[in-house]
């Protein structure tokens, strides 16, 4: 290209050259509309690598990576070269490439162990950004094996067993660490978070302990105060093979209280409502009011079994009628109150001034749900002269 | 006592050649020796007697070995001979050394040895220093609180040696060393079951670090954490309120119903002790009030028999719920105490420890009372 002549001071016949594009146009130019595009192409002034490399459309860079890893280098080159490129994998956070790039390496098997301890330590640390904390821990281990002091192992092994939660094995990396780093500033600080993370771990385990204690203690009054009541709760079939429990006589009491499982106590009601036992000892019981003419019912929520019927009778209808009395009769005296035996098929009438325990203790009452329920009809009215034709009825 | 050709026959019958029985008796006779006071006098000046056993402690019979260690025991049990044996005969290399092999038999025997020579300070002090010169006392902690280090020794001894070594303050100073984890493998051990004497020794290595108030804050922060393990041995099974629980260091919540407490006194006492000292800076109250420890001082002044114990909780309980100190006398380890408020002081000491002393007098006297009677109904029937 360039001319013999010296037009020029320079000798290699660069001006020359140059002075051709005056006229001429330069084969293999970027093109004007995409050259930035073009320009991302060549390898030299990438901004991002492509994450597949396709020859046809990247030949150059095909090129390149084909020497890298040119089947022809030695291992230990290609090793090195895999390792390097984890690091920069590493570098920009693609943790899940650099694990590829570290596994290749790995599968050269050459170098020192302290070049695979290295590999090993750096895949841990990449299985640790991703969330591996298990695939973590045996890279970590594993390095360890082949070096045993080699610290960035033992600080990675240490963080592994902590966000695993074992405080146990995360204070023996550090110990172990400690032996051949001693004043190490990382494995000491691990320690101390890892010690007392294991220490509150204890008493989180005391804790729960001591509130399950505390709930079976309460538990048991509840069930004891029942059973000592004669109230029977109803079994469900499939639970209980010797059905209601309290009628038992030779069982043990704890037997008999573990007959009465809390399940047939919890109610189906959505506030979650359940019979407690107060501080005097009294048995406070959700109880269901229905009202079978108008499909209606009422909740209420604690009634204490020393509290008569007619209290709560009183109070739900003394003042004002409920809206769906359109007849505007359920005043507390008209009102009667009964309890169904479903087994016997038999109305139980209901005296309203009897308290709710006397009726609990009824040798025919039932407790369904953990929630008694009575059905309140007006007495004299045409729909209580309909519910209660044909059925079995008893008075108290 | 022997003559010197008599000590010089004694002394061949000590060469490992010898015949086993010939070598058994020798070492049996100076055992005898070893075992009173005139006999170890005697052997004080007999340096080659003494080398001659070290020696024999590579012996292949076990039994020659035993005898020369409990000699060795005997003799270090006695003040005047800690000098030959450790600047004389050596013993304190050769000690060290085996007491690091995991496999050797009479590690146990040698912790008593070292304990016994690291009781008073001068020789404690040569013996920190050959210490540190072949293990350095950051391993022999670390070899202490392995509790499967030696499978054939307990080592229950290095605690009344680390205890003894902590008399000195460069010991303390190793044992406190804030880049190092020394200390803190300690603390486990203030409520170990296994063995009192180790127990002991923890708390008082412990009790005697405290010493120095310029690591108080280093020794409350979390990177010790000193607190809860000192409260712990004194905490018992009695239930605390949710409150008074949530506010506790974590070991201290939700203790179980079968928790004991210390059953030693002297340690109960060390333990107070302990927490007196680290209330003499006003940081060290501040947070011991603030980690609400008093409730547990409270159940445990409740539960505690002794009257030197109670007397020595309720100096702590005071201090944690009296008022802060005047300006200029918040740290209690420097105040200055004028010449006639010392001999007020000491007399008002005085007169406490015969009131102590008259009330375990008294509570003896009812328990013996409570016997009598007791025992006397039983004849009745």
């Amino acid at each position: 290209m360039a001319s013999t002549e010296a037009q020029d001071d320079s000798d290699d016949g660069m001006d020359a050259f140059m002075d051709k594009f005056k006229s001429q146009r330069y084969k293999n130019a970027l093109s004007e509309n995409n050259w930035e595009e073009e320009f991302n192409k060549i390898p030299m002034f990438m901004k991002t690598a492509p994450e597949e490399i396709d020859p046809k459309k990247y030949p150059e860079l095909a090129c390149l990576q084909s020497i890298i890893h040119d089947e022809d280098r030695t291992p230990e080159e290609q090793a090195k070269s895999l390792k390097d490129e984890g690091n920069s994998y590493f570098k920009e956070k693609k943790y899940k490439h650099a694990v590829v790039a570290y596994t290749a390496a790995l599968k050269k098997k050459c170098g020192d162990q302290e070049f695979n301890a290295v590999l090993l330590t750096n895949r841990a640390a990449s299985h640790f950004h991703l969330g591996n904390m298990r695939s973590a821990l045996n890279d970590a281990a594993a390095a360890k094996k082949l070096k045993p002091d080699h610290l960035k192992a033992l600080i990675r092994g240490a963080q592994c067993c902590l966000e695993l939660r074992n405080f146990p094995d995360a204070i023996q990396w550090c110990d172990e660490g400690l032996k051949s780093h001693p004043t190490d500033n990382k494995l000491r600080e691990l320690r101390a978070t890892a010690d007392k993370q294991k220490r509150a771990a204890e008493r989180d385990a005391r804790k729960a302990k001591a509130k399950e204690k505390k709930l079976t203690g309460e538990k048991e009054a509840l069930l004891s105060a029942i059973k000592d009541r004669g109230i029977k709760l109803y079994q469900p079939m499939s639970s209980a093979p010797e059905g209601s429990g309290s009628e038992g006589e030779d069982e043990s009491p704890s037997a008999g209280i573990a007959q009465l499982s809390l399940d047939s106590l919890s109610s189906l009601e959505v506030t979650g409502a359940q019979v407690s036992l107060d501080e005097q000892g009294s048995l406070h019981w959700p109880v269901l009011f229905l009202y079978p003419e108008h499909q209606q019912s009422d909740f209420i929520s604690a009634f204490c079994e020393n509290n008569s019927f007619r209290d709560h009778l009183s109070v739900m209808f003394g003042e004002e009628l409920p809206p769906w009395d359109t007849d505007k009769k359920y005043h507390p005296q008209n009102l009667q109150l009964y309890f169904e035996d479903e087994e016997k098929e038999t109305l139980y009438q209901v005296d309203p001034d009897s308290s709710l325990l006397n009726i609990l203790q009824h040798k025919r009452f039932f407790v369904k749900a953990g929630t008694p329920s009575f059905m309140v009809l007006v007495k004299g009215s045409s729909f209580w002269k309909q519910f209660l034709s044909g059925k079995k009825i008893r008075g108290l | 006592m022997l003559s010197d050709c008599e000590a010089a026959e004694l002394l061949s019958f000590l060469t490992p050649s010898t015949r086993p029985d010939v070598k058994g008796k020798a070492t049996e006779y100076i055992l005898g020796l070893s075992g009173n006071r005139d006999g170890c006098r005697f052997l004080c000046s007999k340096a080659d007697l003494i080398a001659a056993l070290l020696a024999l402690t590579s012996d292949p019979s076990v039994a020659i070995v035993k005898d020369c260690y409990h000699i060795l025991i005997n003799l270090s049990a006695d003040e005047t001979l800690h000098q030959v044996l450790v600047s004389k005969v050596k013993i304190l290399p050769v000690l060290l050394k085996n007491l690091q092999d995991p496999d050797y038999l009479f590690s146990d025997h040698i912790s008593t040895i070292l304990s016994n020579l690291s009781r008073h300070e001068k020789t404690c002090r040569t013996v920190f220093e050959v210490l540190q010169e072949e293990v350095g006392l950051a391993k022999l902690v670390e070899i202490f609180c392995n509790e499967s280090y030696n499978k054939k020794a307990k080592l229950h001894y290095m605690g009344p040696l680390l205890s003894n070594l902590t008399q000195l303050p460069e010991a303390r100073s190793y044992m406190m060393d804030q880049d190092r984890c020394v200390i803190q493998r300690l603390l486990p051990f203030t409520h170990y079951e296994g063995s009192l004497v180790r127990r002991g020794g923890v708390i008082g290595t412990l009790r005697n670090c405290c010493f120095e108030h310029a690591h108080h804050e280093w020794l409350l922060s979390d990177a010790v954490d000193i607190l809860p393990f000192l409260l712990l041995p004194l905490a018992g099974p009695e239930e605390l309120t949710e409150e008074e629980n949530e506010g506790l260091p974590v070991d201290l919540q939700y203790l179980p119903e079968d928790k004991k407490r210390e059953e030693d006194p002297d340690i109960r006492k060390m333990l107070l002790e302990t927490l007196l000292l680290l209330t003499a800076t006003k940081a060290g109250r501040q947070t011991l009030k603030q980690k609400n420890v008093y409730p547990i001082l409270r159940e445990f002044h409740r539960w505690e028999k002794d009257v030197y114990v109670a007397a020595a909780c309720e100096k702590l309980i005071q201090v944690l719920i009296g008022d802060e100190p005047e300006q200029g006398m918040e740290n209690l380890m420097e105040v200055e105490i004028p010449q006639d408020v010392e001999e007020k002081l000491k007399e008002a000491d005085a007169k406490e420890q015969e009131e102590l002393e008259r009330e375990e007098r008294m509570r003896r006297e009812e328990e013996e009372k409570k016997k009598r009677d007791a025992e006397g109904t039983d004849q009745e029937k």
